[in-house]
């Protein structure tokens, strides 16, 4: 299975929706405590070779493709930016666009897949903010979490509605089209760093906590969780609803480890991958081949493989 | 997508607004590729202050300029060198295979890293350019100070601290080391205690010589209880008492040598009897009253004005960041310039904590004591200084048989049965929703009467007080884009963008009419009023203007204001013009009005708005049966209207029809399921039935959507006590919504 090396630490990784055998990486220097960051956009043919890269001032710590355009990027930057980037130019003439509003560092951005033309970043300035590629400045922002805001996620069948992870130790929900948050989730005793929405089901919520824990709720009764997914080790960075079957997810952890579970039978835990030789930081599942996953961590290593394979096999 | 229709799957899950705002694709190029050449202009006028190149803005990303090498690294090139070649050593041997191939791509030239915005000097990254060959710049020494800080946390073992090389580290970097791995230790840390992360990143700081003490961020708020604790005595109780305690005491010696007469207090005490409330408000509030006080000296002493800013002076002298981000140092320098807004709210919040028993309740909420100090002090005000001690011995004569009077009502209201003695005043003197049969709802039917009372005689009524920041000003057709965002339901936002259209365009009605039905759907009634009488003023006729204005002011409970408007609705309705008089009455009586919007609905039966207004004007008369026959008509005819459900819902619960009230608010939220007001009256209903429990559950619910509804908090308030759960006052005076939740999951 291929293997790709970045200079700098990875921070995330993320399938194209357009192309099946694209993906773009975000890494920062120092693990993101100081120094540069850089994009990498990059071809599966069935090594990975690099298309093009892209350089930032301050660590990279999130992405996500653009779903109304194959070669739209947007970039979250730890300086607090968000760099809009098309593939199509040359790096001389990207970013096409810097998004400055954050005070502080932007951890998570996630493009809306209903409307297609607006995205959301999470900051650790506690906010999250909503944009569209066409304006110059944020359209709101969303200002009632305590603490960082690790991550947002859009719901994937109402274009309105999304939830926000936070190191306050909720999650929130929100409907862009009402003044404040219309639930809070107090997931987690400590602080959550990921959340994301099944695909299948728009009710179902999967929170990931430094508590090493996932948890899965159900929006319409919140007392308690659906199930409680316990099995990494460290803090757990990211979690992801498979695209493809309702009750997988997948994670990844400060536990250098990749799981992937099915929350809704017994034994949850159905594939652990430790290919990573340090935290693995980012995780995503490819939405056009099913079983694809990529992952990349702080090893400055990112691999794609198929589920069930091994990622370090030749 | 409402929360509810995704809640209960609900099928019609269209998504509004969607299509018409997705871009051509040639249109989101010509906007990207021109704005990206706007960014590099802007980006031009950034002075780079840099020496060392000049073609920084051509390379992408690099808004930074590069940047320069700080000579001090130059003077020390030994040392760095063989740690870094140690480093290397040791990182090479570490990753033998896969490393030694991808190490050639390290050493590709990067672009300088440039961190605080304005930082010029940076660390010196891999300087490609100045010197290819290195690989022993302190870059390298950083690097791996930091890989064996991050490995700290796979043993969790101790990270000590070293001696390193001069790094040059700008002011911004080590903001941003400090910063980054304070939170993401935290991640990494988990499983230990707060001391243990603390040392450890102290342990990085210290080494890298970057102090600990500038703000950096801290734990997250809540998770460490006996931390929070101490951050909130921080916050509050040290600063606070201590300074305030000081300042009132050279304050009264000031007033002494001057003879003034500010010992208001002691005298009133002395009038009442020492066990009068005022000792015992001044001794539990002692922050309250000297800050009173403190407000009268300002007004009276231009000295104390002087010291409060040698306070405030002093104060943000400490460079304790907890002081630093105190309200009360902010509160004092505001102060010290004159602007003094002490609102109720704020002083409630601070000082008192909840005795629990309803006396004490109800001077808290009723706030007594304090508007007495109010006022005296308006009084004050509006005679100018001289001769204040005279002014002050007279006024004191009135106000001492007015307070005195006061001090009667309370305790009689104490002694007797406070609750009925105050339906009876709402009964008298307010023309409520509610009936007054429960008495929970008429004391805060007069709470609120109250605080809109206060509210009028501060701010004259009708004058629409613009947003001060808009975005939208200068947009090219703000009314257009305001009804899109109104259509797309971004209320505050579509709010701005109408503001800009009605600042360009005075006259226009519409957008007048528009930003009212946006302020009135955000729960602003105030600002719909005030929106609306423009648009009347424009457009005298328009029949959606005046039917709204009607309903607001009816909200309003300003009874007169909403005959006038509904009249007028009917006398310009083209329908039912004839049933009224040509010439609008001077007066207008309540009955007259029922009467012909009675004969309105006989004329068009079908016209849902009649019904409405017929059932609203049956609230005004507390004929609820009626009223509720009146909604239920308009509700067959418009069955999708959740503030009709609601209006049906608040009807049957001043009706003591509770529980069926509870199905109508259910049927609000179903269609409208964020509609906090439908949920804060769902409780409002259990409380009716003596249901304290799941009332407290339904305003908890009605707060995490909207944490600012502060008749929400009073109502919890009032649960609280009555459920006996007195335990969890504090968290309800706190604002504690994630204790809440808990505790009193829904």
């Amino acid at each position: 299975m291929p293997v790709f090396k970045t200079p700098f630490n990875g921070y995330s990784v993320k399938f194209s929706p357009f192309y099946e055998s694209q993906l773009a990486v975000a890494t920062s220097q120092n693990f993101g405590i100081l120094g540069n960051g850089r994009v990498h956009v990059l071809q599966l043919n069935p090594t990975i070779t690099e298309i093009i890269s892209f350089d930032t001032a301050d660590g990279v710590y999130d992405l996500c493709w653009s779903e109304s355009h194959d070669s739209l990027l947007i970039a979250a930057v730890a300086d607090g930016s968000l760099k809009i980037y098309d593939l199509s130019l040359p790096p001389t003439s990207n970013p096409i666009r810097s998004l400055h509003e954050h005070a502080r560092e932007a951890h998570g951005v996630d493009f809306n897949t209903v409307r297609k033309d607006s995205f959301l970043s999470a900051s650790w300035d506690d906010t999250v903010k909503l944009w569209t590629v066409d304006r110059p400045t944020s359209v709101r922002t969303f200002k009632e979490h305590a603490y960082c805001v690790y991550s947002a996620a859009w719901n994937p069948r109402h274009a309105d509605i999304f939830a926000s992870a936070s190191g306050d130790c909720t999650a929130r929900i929100w409907d862009v089209r009402e003044p404040g948050s219309t639930m809070i989730l107090p997931a987690h005793e400590f602080e959550i760093l990921s959340c994301d929405w099944n695909k299948y089901d728009d009710c179902i919520i999967a929170t990931a906590s430094v508590d090493k824990s996932i948890k899965v709720w159900d929006v319409r009764n919140y007392r308690v969780p659906v199930a409680v997914l316990n099995g990494h080790g460290y803090a757990v960075r990211k979690v992801k609803f498979s695209p493809h079957r309702m009750s997988v997810i997948a994670s990844c952890s400060y536990d250098m480890t990749v799981c992937l579970w099915d929350y809704m039978v017994e034994d949850a835990l159905i594939g652990r991958y430790d290919h990573h030789t340090e935290f693995a930081v980012g995780v995503d599942m490819s939405v056009l081949v099913e079983g694809l996953l990529a992952s990349t961590g702080w090893d400055e290593l990112v691999y794609v493989w198929q589920h069930g394979m091994d990622p370090r096999a030749p | 997508m409402a929360m509810r229709e995704l809640v209960t799957g609900g099928a019609a899950c269209a998504v509004p607004g969607s299509s018409g705002s997705s871009n051509p694709l040639g249109a989101l190029t010509n906007a990207l590729i021109g704005s990206s050449s706007k960014t590099q202009e802007r980006l031009r006028e950034i002075p780079t202050a840099t020496t060392t190149t000049t073609n920084s803005n051509l390379f992408a990303g690099s808004e930074e300029p590069f940047a320069a090498l700080p000579g001090a690294e130059l003077e020390h090139p030994l040392q760095p060198h063989a740690q870094g070649s140690e480093f290397l050593q040791g990182f090479r041997s570490a990753d033998q295979n896969r490393f030694a191939d991808a190490w050639h791509e390290i050493q590709r030239p990067q672009i300088p890293h440039s961190l605080g915005r304005d930082s010029m000097t940076n660390i010196p990254l891999e300087q490609g350019r100045l010197q290819p060959s290195l690989d022993g710049p302190p870059q390298r020494v950083l690097s791996s100070f930091l890989h064996s800080f991050v490995h700290s946390s796979h043993g969790g073992l101790p990270f000590h601290p070293t001696s390193l090389p001069v790094l040059g580290l700008s002011e911004g970097d080590k903001q941003c080391i400090r910063d980054r791995s304070s939170i993401m230790a935290r991640h990494f840390f988990a499983d230990k205690s707060e001391d243990f992360i603390n040392s450890q990143v102290n342990a990085l700081l210290s080494s890298l010589e970057i102090d600990n003490d500038i703000r950096s961020r801290g734990p997250m708020p809540g998770r460490f209880p006996e931390l929070e604790e101490y951050w909130n005595e921080s916050q509050g109780m040290k600063p606070g008492p201590y300074a305030t305690d000081g300042w009132v005491t050279e304050f009264s010696q000031r007033q002494i040598e001057r003879n003034d007469p500010n010992a208001w207090v002691q005298s009133f005490e002395r009038q009442h009897g020492a066990n009068g409330w005022a000792t015992e408000f001044e001794h539990e509030q002692s922050q309250l009253a000297s800050l009173d006080q403190m407000r009268g000296a300002n007004i009276s002493s231009l000295a104390a004005m002087e010291h409060t800013r040698k306070l405030a002076h002093t104060l943000a002298q400490n460079n304790d960041p907890k002081f630093q981000n105190s309200k009360f140092l902010q509160f004092v320098s505001k102060m010290s310039r004159g602007e003094i807004t002490i609102e109720d709210n704020q002083i409630k919040q601070a000082t008192f904590s909840a005795p629990g028993d309803w006396a004490a309740e109800y001077q808290q909420q009723y706030n007594g004591g304090q508007t007495w100090a109010d006022q005296f002090v308006n009084e004050q005000r509006s005679q100018e200084p001289h001769g204040w001690a005279n002014e002050f011995a007279s006024e004191r004569e009135i106000h001492g048989s007015v307070d005195g009077e006061w001090v009667n009502e309370f305790s009689k209201l104490h002694v007797n049965d406070w609750a009925e003695e105050f339906e009876h005043q709402v009964a008298e003197g307010v023309l409520g929703d509610s009936s007054g049969d429960n008495w929970a709802n008429a004391y805060d039917e007069y709470l609120n009467e109250q605080v809109a009372l206060q509210q009028k005689s501060e701010s004259s009524r009708g004058v629409y007080v613009f947003s001060d920041m808009n975005p939208y000003v200068g947009h090219p057709n703000p009314l257009k884009e305001g009804q899109e965002l109104f259509r797309k339901g971004l209320l505050s936002e579509a709010v701005l963008a109408l503001e800009a259209e009605v600042l360009k365009n005075h006259d226009n009605a519409e957008g007048w009419r528009l930003l009212g039905i946006a302020h009135a759907e955000n729960d602003d009634d105030q600002q719909a009023i005030a929106a609306m009488m423009r648009a009347q003023e424009v457009d005298p006729t328009n029949l959606e203007v005046l039917l709204a204005l009607g309903v607001s002011h009816t909200n309003e409970l300003e009874q007169a204001a909403a005959l006038k408007y509904l009249y007028s609705w009917l006398r310009h309705h083209p329908k039912y013009g004839t049933i009224t008089s040509a010439e609008q009455p001077d007066n207008l009586y309540y009955a007259d009005v029922a009467r012909l919007f009675n004969d309105a609905a006989k004329v068009s039966p079908d016209d849902a708005d009649v019904h409405i207004v017929l059932g609203v004007l049956y609230n005004l008369s507390r004929e609820y049966d009626k009223a509720i026959d009146a909604f239920q008509t308009a509700l067959k005819l418009k069955p999708r209207d959740y503030s009709l459900w609601n209006k049906l819902g608040a009807t049957q619960a001043n009706s003591v029809h509770s529980a069926d009230a509870i199905l109508a608010y259910q049927q609000a939220l179903d269609l409208k399921p964020n509609y906090v007001r439908a949920w804060a009256n769902m409780g409002i209903s259990y409380a009716n039935q003596g249901m304290y429990e799941d009332s407290i559950r339904y305003y908890v619910r009605a707060l995490s959507m909207n944490p600012k509804a502060d008749n929400a908090w009073q109502y919890l308030r009032i649960s609280l006590s009555c459920a006996s759960r007195n335990d969890m006052l504090e968290a309800c005076d706190s604002r504690n919504l994630d204790f809440l939740q808990k505790e009193f999951p829904l």
